[in-house]
């Protein structure tokens, strides 16, 4: 029995035809995209040969003896992402209140609202917040507070709202059965069930926000990235080399923790 | 009897003060806190009072209405297509290497529990960790200005946020399939590709797209340090105080970075 005689559907001309046509339509836009990026739009002459490059990232060996300055920064980046995930907490809940379909107050109107700011913080990243918050407030923390608080609260309410809809209606139609009023429902009836969820997800927050406090002094926002873009203008690389090591250990530590909190909790 | 029952009744009345106490302390202690973190941070209280004000004024004033016919100039234009074009490249190049790292990093199948698990998995820590936006102010020191090292931080980031999605679901295979594939006498590649690929493709491809969505997002600010793309403009009308050109440019990523998730979540429903 040769191969030709067994009927594999897998090796039907027509399918194959269909792959290799939708393989190759792939392969030649990529190859487009990667002539205009590589070879178009990138200056290969001013960049020079491989022994210059690597001459210039030689530069950003760490500077070791540079760490003691580098601490007072890191741990006002670490108090920015607390904050601002301090005022996200706050402010996510009634967001989420808003934003989730089952318990929301007048649904025509209040939850196309916090969908939509929901909407807003998730898909704006938060430089261009700590942009905004820096051109009206000034430079220094605050405004990296408030950036970082209006791009976390996104993700706190919706996954606050998500929980609130896939609730245990039980224990809500019980409570309403008492004749309690709505927002005695919502503390007595959701928040004991959603908690758990909510706090971990806070912490996750929290976590990511340590990443994102770091990059906010690039434009004025405080911390950590205020230094790096100091050091970066004045050409002191081995500073910024040990800089970007300083914050990678710290967002890993935070991580570390946050996971481990995290799989404690559940 | 009576004695046990106003025995219980001070157990709960001496619990639910120390409840109370505690309470009143970890307030305290956060009051404390935050004090101590208005001090350390340099807050401005005089300025947070106003604050509230002032960012009326200036988005009321000074943001708005978008002036979206500056979106619309050749240049912008380009570059618009030039952060996409930069977005799905290095989607592309890294999910190509973050596929070996994900097998590698992988305890349950790794090849080399001693070398390369190790070093699979402090490659994806580190790239993690590691902020996109600096890494990409050193790459543009390295390679100059432009989108190739926009493109290279882009591959960073997308090892560190698909390398370790993957490797999760690596683990997470059913070993049974792994082990009778094995036991054929097959080598490692070999138990590779048929064992573990097949099972983590699908879940894979949900990673790869949804990867994509979270570059294009990190593409759009960073022309920002000069690596290419839309960022760029945005820093050039906010440092020449145009906030409402800068304000088209916003309004253009977030217009694009809702259709990205809306398309990645629709291929990604299609494909399961």
């Amino acid at each position: 029995m040769t191969d030709a005689a067994i009927a594999n559907p897998l090796r039907d001309p027509k399918e194959t035809f269909r792959r290799y046509t939708i393989f190759g339509v792939c392969a030649v836009f990529l190859l487009v995209i990667g002539k205009d990026i590589i070879i178009d739009e990138t200056d290969w002459a001013r960049m020079g040969t491989l022994a210059e490059m690597v001459k210039t990232a030689l530069f950003f060996v760490p500077e070791w003896s540079f760490f003691p300055q580098t601490v007072g920064p890191l741990l006002e980046t670490l108090l920015i992402a607390l904050w601002g995930t301090i005022l996200a907490v706050t402010v996510s809940v009634p967001i989420a209140y808003l934003a989730a379909r089952n318990i929301t107050p007048f649904p025509v109107l209040t939850y196309p609202l916090g969908r939509g700011l929901i909407i807003l913080s998730r898909s704006t990243h938060e430089i261009i917040f700590a942009l905004i918050y820096v051109s009206a407030l000034g430079l220094g923390p605050l405004p990296g507070i408030l950036a970082l608080a209006t791009r976390s609260l996104g993700f706190l309410a919706k996954t606050t709202a998500e929980a609130i809809e896939n609730a245990d209606p039980g224990p809500i139609e019980a409570i309403e059965a008492t004749g309690a009023n709505r927002l005695m429902v919502f503390c007595f009836g959701v928040i004991p069930q959603i908690f758990p969820i909510f706090v971990g997800n806070v912490i996750f927050q929290m976590d990511i926000n340590i990443r994102r406090a770091s990059i906010l002094g690039l434009v004025g926002g405080g911390g950590i990235g205020l230094m790096f873009a100091e050091v970066m203008q004045n050409l002191y690389y081995g500073r910024a080399g040990m800089i970007v090591v300083g914050i990678t250990a710290m967002v890993v530590v935070g991580e570390f923790i946050s996971n481990r909190v995290r799989q404690r909790l559940i | 009897m009576k004695e046990n029952v106003s025995l219980a009744f001070d157990s709960y009345r001496s619990d639910e003060m120390r409840g109370g106490l505690w309470k009143f302390v970890g307030l305290l202690i956060f009051i404390a806190f935050a004090f101590w973190s208005i001090d350390v941070l340099k807050i401005p209280i005089e300025r947070v009072l106003g604050m509230f004000g002032r960012l009326g004024t200036m988005i009321s004033e000074r943001l708005l209405p978008p002036e979206m016919a500056f979106a619309a100039e050749d240049r912008v234009v380009d570059s618009i297509i030039e952060t996409i074009e930069m977005s799905i490249l290095g989607a592309v190049i890294g999910t190509i290497i973050t596929m070996p790292l994900a097998w590698f990093a992988a305890w349950n199948v790794t090849p080399s529990r001693a070398i390369l698990y190790p070093l699979a998995r402090a490659i994806i820590v580190v790239t993690r960790g590691m902020p996109t936006l600096m890494w990409a102010m050193v790459l543009v020191a390295i390679f100059g200005f432009g989108p190739f090292a926009g493109m290279l931080a882009l591959v960073k980031a997308t090892i560190g946020f698909a390398g370790k999605l993957m490797a999760e679901q690596v683990e997470a295979i059913d070993m049974r399939r792994v082990e009778a594939i094995r036991a054929t006498g097959a080598n490692e590649l070999d138990v590779l590709f048929y064992g573990v690929i097949p099972q983590v493709w699908a879940n894979w491809v949900g990673i790869i797209i949804y990867n994509w969505d979270a570059q294009l997002r990190n593409s759009t600010i960073l022309g920002f340090v000069g690596a290419g793309g839309m960022g760029l403009y945005l820093r050039e009308q906010i440092s020449i105080i145009e906030y409402q050109t800068a304000m088209a440019i916003i309004v253009v990523i977030i217009v694009m970075v809702v259709l990205s998730e809306t398309a990645s979540h629709f291929l990604r429903h299609r494909l399961y």
